[in-house]
């Protein structure tokens, strides 16, 4: 029923559903079949979805629920870590005080324009599960609430792991800045 | 409000999930204080270079297809077609 309204709308979905469910899953043949599972559950379901109310965030729902359930149990990566080591990370501080220290034009600006989507996207990828499906969820623009909803935690936790999370690919994407790229960044002395 | 303050509801202030008194409160002391001004607008930049880069990727066009059969073949014979 190519004229079904329903399919239609869901359908424009997928491109976002699809880049979502690769950095949760971090695998392509895991994403491609989270987002068909999705999708089967969706239509199964739709009798449930109340027209005129936000389909984008019911199709999330269902692929973080489906995710949580089958994908996440799968996951090897062990995860203790709270990052609380990131909480106080500002890369704003690391570039004034590059500003002030080597008189080296505008950082900030090369800093943010030096950014490769790789780069973000390998940051990413490093980024503790639990962390990084706050991020996707948040990139994809949903609210705290909408969040909190998806993955069944509160509004505070959403809070806290968006910020370690977006503290923990500043500092990734800084320490990669100095490795291999960035000059005033390059240039500038090593702090811990 | 001071500059620890306002720092702490950066991100609430940028996510747009701040209302009211505290939304009032964090915009007068932006106006005032250059330095937290420029941490903002280096971190609204910041989250719309993450924004760019992981929302610019497609689904493969095998995967559509194979949804879009997936779909019809679930539901119920289709006379339209």
């Amino acid at each position: 029923m190519a004229n079904d309204p329903f399919e239609t709308e869901a359908l424009t979905f997928l491109d976002a559903l699809y880049r979502t469910a690769l950095r949760m899953t971090r695998s392509e043949a895991d994403a491609e079949d989270l987002v068909q599972e999705t999708y089967i559950k969706a239509f199964r379901a739709r009798e449930q979805f109340t027209p005129g109310t936000n389909l984008k965030a019911w199709l999330f729902r269902i692929l973080t629920n489906t995710f949580i359930n089958t994908y996440r149990r799968r996951q090897t990566q062990p995860e203790f870590t709270e990052l609380d080591d990131v909480d106080e990370f500002s890369l704003y501080r690391r570039m004034s005080d590059l500003k002030t220290s080597s008189n080296s034009g505008d950082p900030e600006s090369e800093f943010l324009n030096g950014l490769v989507d790789n780069e973000v996207k390998d940051a990413l990828a490093e980024l503790p599960e639990k962390f990084r499906s706050v991020v996707l969820l948040d990139v994809e623009g949903f609210s705290y609430k909408e969040i909190a909803e998806m993955l069944d935690i509160p509004i505070g936790t959403v809070m806290s792991r968006l910020h370690r999370g977006r503290k923990f690919l500043q500092k990734r994407l800084y320490d990669l800045a100095q490795e291999r790229g960035i000059a005033a960044v390059r240039a500038a002395p090593q702090k811990g | 409000m001071d500059c620890d303050d306002c720092v702490e509801r950066l991100f609430q202030f940028l996510d747009t999930e701040l209302s009211g008194k505290e939304l009032a409160s964090v915009r007068s002391h932006l106006e005032g204080c250059d330095d937290c001004d420029d941490n903002f607008v280096f971190e609204e930049h910041f989250l719309k270079r993450l924004r760019e880069c992981c929302t610019s990727d497609v689904a493969p066009i095998e995967l559509r297809q194979r949804v879009i059969l997936k779909l019809r073949g679930d539901s119920p014979p289709s006379t339209t077609r």
